[in-house]
């Protein structure tokens, strides 16, 4: 090195300031910044701007994990929130039903404050294909007995009490073979019997038998209990003829009634404890 | 075998048991197929009855058919004598005949079904609730639809008899 520098120190002193000269004079001619710290700052730009990424990287998994952290506790307590608003539009959907039913019960009331009901509501359908009935949510306890009469909301017949016990009784729906009863035709005051059929029960349709040859029933006619026997109440809409046949005997005819009441749907129904007997 | 392994199996059954009432009363009454809904607890007693042999098949028989008489209407007793006898028979038939696959199963489910839905018809002859051919009617939809859960019931308690079933639990504790 010694040897170098005592050989060329001269040139290389020239070099020197040559190159400072021509960084001088370009420094002079091109104005901002120096060359030199031009070429520094092009050469590592690239890594300042690396820097410059990760640190905002960092910062922002920063803020995103307590972001995230936020947000999911702001999502839970938004689910929490929803979950009970839900609980409670279903509980004020439930209590809607229950007032429509309560409403229609009122102006039932009215129209016939001969009436002695009962709110029950339907637990549950027997599992069956043999029997079309239903299990209520009171029993003896509020008086239930069994022949009772069941209604719906709008007065239209469900069926009759069959078994009752200390807090649940049973109901056969109107379609149930175990059905019989006075019935007649609004219209023209027909009056015959309303029974089960078993085939007619699949169907969800019961009889109304023993109807007079000369009886003339159109489809569509209300067919209400006639009442006779004061066993069960008079005026309670069955349903409506949807075809009249012979019988087999050809001596009477029968028609094919569906049951006004929704027997598929039902939840609230009233039990009739007692009424005015109709001579 | 001793007591506590009697009643582990036993409650293991009754568990599965409770799964098929649970899924007939709380799903497959809502959805009737053709108008019918399908009778599981007489087929499940049929399958412990098929693993178990013909003596706890009838035991068994006769607690599912207590509970059977208690939620299907008819006539009171029915249930259960006639679910007793469907798991003796049924018992009877895979320990000295029938043998113990789903085939035989099948088999032994499709003839207590039948004695079952034959049963009914006659007392719903007797007892004026319909025509022969209505009644036959539903008797054989009920039967086919129930049947067709045999591909469930049947693994559930061959699975439940193999973890639990015959004296195996005594011979895993020896």
């Amino acid at each position: 090195m010694k040897k170098f520098f005592g050989s060329n120190g001269v040139l290389v002193a020239l070099i020197a300031v040559l190159l400072a000269a021509i960084t001088l004079v370009v420094s002079l001619i091109v104005s901002g910044s120096d060359p030199l710290a031009n070429i520094v700052g092009t050469v590592t730009s690239p890594f300042r701007q690396a820097g410059a990424a990760i640190s905002a990287w960092s910062e922002r998994a920063f803020d995103d994990r307590y972001q995230t952290e936020y947000l999911e506790q702001e999502v839970e307590r938004l689910r929490q929130e929803l979950s009970a608003m839900e609980a409670k539009a279903r509980e004020g959907e439930a209590a809607i039903e229950e007032n429509k039913n309560y409403r229609e019960l009122l102006k039932l009331r009215q129209k016939r404050s001969d009436l002695t009901l009962e709110s029950v509501t339907v637990t549950t359908r027997t599992l069956s294909n043999w029997e079309s009935s239903v299990t209520v949510s009171k029993g003896s306890n509020y008086g239930l007995e069994v022949g009772q009469c069941v209604i719906d909301a709008y007065g239209d017949l469900v069926g009759v009490v069959s078994e009752v016990g200390l807090n649940w009784a049973t109901v056969l729906t109107a379609v149930d073979t175990g059905i019989d009863m006075g019935g007649m035709v609004a219209r023209t005051n027909d009056a015959a019997v309303l029974e089960g059929d078993f085939s007619l029960m699949t169907q969800g349709r019961l009889k109304l038998s023993f109807l007079p040859q000369d009886a003339l029933l159109v489809a569509g006619d209300e067919v209400l209990t006639s009442g006779r026997g004061g066993v069960y109440p008079a005026g309670l809409v069955v349903g409506n003829v949807e075809s009249v046949h012979d019988d087999p005997s050809g001596m009477t005819r029968y028609a094919v009634v569906v049951p006004k009441a929704d027997l598929d749907h039902l939840r609230q129904v009233f039990v009739i404890k007692s009424f005015d007997t109709v001579e | 075998m001793t007591t506590r392994h009697q009643i582990h199996k036993w409650l293991l059954y009754a568990l599965a048991l409770a799964l098929v009432w649970f899924f007939e009363a709380m799903v497959l009454w809502r959805v009737p197929f053709f108008g019918v809904i399908p009778v599981l607890l007489p087929l499940a007693a049929v399958a412990v009855a098929f693993w178990e042999g013909a003596r706890l098949g009838a035991v068994f028989g006769v607690c599912v058919g207590i509970l059977a008489d208690a939620i299907y209407p008819g006539v009171p007793g029915g249930m259960t004598l006639g679910i007793c006898l469907m798991g003796l028979a049924a018992g009877a038939a895979s320990q000295y005949g029938v043998r113990q696959t789903y085939l035989g199963y099948l088999l032994c489910a499709g003839a207590a079904m039948g004695a079952l839905e034959l049963c009914r018809v006659v007392w719903g002859l007797v007892s004026r609730l319909g025509s022969a051919e209505a009644l036959g009617l539903v008797a054989c939809k009920e039967a086919l639809w129930s049947l067709c859960f045999t591909p469930l019931l049947y693994p559930l308690f061959k699975y439940v008899y193999g973890k639990v079933g015959g004296d195996k639990l005594e011979a895993r504790h020896e």
